[in-house]
């Protein structure tokens, strides 16, 4: 059987990118090939480093090249507010978004009763340590799911047993969003939390 | 118009629960469905976890839904979801409770079964624990009402013989076998007789009761589960030390 020839290749290994199909693998092979050479090679070389060098924070457990990342490492960062999410791509949306000085501890996902992910899984051994090493408040920014509900609850339970104070970041009705086109869950998490006008 | 948007008009809507649910290629879920009328089956939630897209929220467990179900083959298309109203309020130990249910029915359940009564006791359970029913009694009723369903029915208030069971007696329990009234102490836990019979009745169990109740279920539920241990028994006791639903 002849090899697959490199244009194939390339096609076929751009598909691995989500929302990218073969239609779309062959547009972008295409454009990097005619029209962007140079930025093909920038990305090639920054994918390989990105893939290889890329680790997870010994602190938070976010995703860096550095033993410690650079939120994790800024002594100007409120040590004292520790902030819980689910994904890397939470503290970025959160730190691109908020005005938020305090620092992170990832997760890298929810407490799955039925699919075995339990608190291994979720580094709660060394969000552990850092509530033994005293903290102010723990704010919780886990998704609304009922897993993500199952982590909070134990989260909370464990923080409040070191006498941290546990907050959840507001859940609600979306700014600019038509209170009749939100769905039922959101519209009641939005009531319960309801604030002084 | 979607196909996601909150109407009855023309098309068959049925009650139902997501038993459990997982992300399925970028945007789509996939859920294991227990349905008023067809039982536990598998379905596609095609373009669900795209953004604003109430589905997602929906499908979850312990939320009363109407679900409409299309096609015939080994995964079904899930076509309209609606909230039956709000979820139920499941919260702490109860809420591990709900997924112990959920996980039971994954595994001890057929697909495409219908099991109506079954789906009619499973909502009644939820609510029940949701109002705060003692988890416990409502976790033992459910185990012997999904055994009976199963076929596996067990007779606890008379002996083999036909013989009322006595609250005062110590009795040994079998699968196979029925209650069995003895003396003496074997291997096996025996259970007394006013545990048999509040487990029959159906009334709340108190202090050792428990104990005792979660000691034989846990038994003759292992007959039907085989090895591979329950995953929302294990986390629970991973969470909450050795006390386990
Ligand atoms: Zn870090």
């Amino acid at each position: 059987m002849a090899e697959r020839s490199l244009l194939n290749q390339l096609t076929g290994a751009l598909r691995c990118l989500p929302g990218v199909g073969p239609k779309s693998a062959q547009r972008i092979a295409f454009h990097l090939l005619e029209r962007d050479r140079e930025g093909g090679l920038r990305l090639a070389h920054v994918m390989a480093d990105a893939m290889t060098r890329i680790g997870r924070c010994r602190r938070c457990r976010t995703l860096t090249e550095h033993e410690v990342c650079a939120i994790c490492a800024n002594a100007q960062r409120d040590a004292s507010l520790l902030c819980v999410v689910e994904q890397p791509s939470q503290v970025v949306a959160i730190e691109q978004a908020a005005d938020y000085r305090g620092l992170y501890f990832v997760l890298g996902g929810r407490l799955s009763p039925l699919d075995g992910i339990g608190p291994d899984e979720l580094g709660l051994g060394q969000l552990e340590d850092r509530l033994e090493e005293g903290i102010g408040e723990l704010i919780l920014a886990v998704s609304p799911t009922v897993e993500g509900t199952v982590t909070g609850q134990f989260i909370a339970d464990r923080a409040l047993s070191h006498g941290v104070r546990v907050t959840r970041i507001a859940q609600g009705v979306p700014l600019g969003g038509e209170l009749e086109s939100v769905d039922g869950g959101t519209l009641a998490l939005a009531f319960a939390g309801r604030r002084d006008f | 118009m979607s196909i996601w948007q909150p109407s009855r008009h023309g098309a068959e809507l049925s009650p139902g629960f997501v038993l459990h649910r997982r992300d399925y290629s970028n945007t789509s879920l996939l859920v294991e469905l227990f349905v008023e009328g067809r039982g536990r089956l598998p379905a596609i939630a095609k373009g669900a976890r795209r953004p604003r897209n109430p589905a997602s929220a929906l499908l979850q467990p312990f939320q009363p839904l109407w679900l409409g179900v299309s096609g015939r083959g080994e995964v079904r298309t899930l076509t309209r979801v609606e909230g039956e109203g709000p979820p139920l309020g499941l919260s702490g130990e109860v809420l591990f409770g709900g997924f112990y249910l959920n996980e039971l029915l994954m595994r001890l359940l057929g697909r495409d079964d219908p099991h109506d009564r079954l789906f009619g006791i499973y909502r009644d359970t939820l609510v029940r624990l949701a109002e705060g029913f003692d988890l416990e009694s409502g976790l033992r009723r459910f185990e012997l009402d999904l055994l009976g369903e199963l076929g596996y029915g067990l007779t606890l208030d008379r002996e083999i013989g036909g013989h009322p069971v006595s609250a005062d007696s110590w009795y040994l329990v079998e699968q196979d076998e029925g209650v069995r009234r003895v003396d003496f102490v074997p291997e096996v836990p025996l259970v007394s007789g006013g545990t048999l019979l509040a487990l029959a009745s159906g009334d709340s169990l108190v202090d050792g009761q428990r104990r005792e109740s979660r000691t034989l279920l846990r038994r003759i539920l292992a007959h039907h589960l085989g090895e591979r241990p329950l995953r929302s028994r294990e986390l629970y006791r991973q969470l909450h030390g050795s006390r386990s639903g």
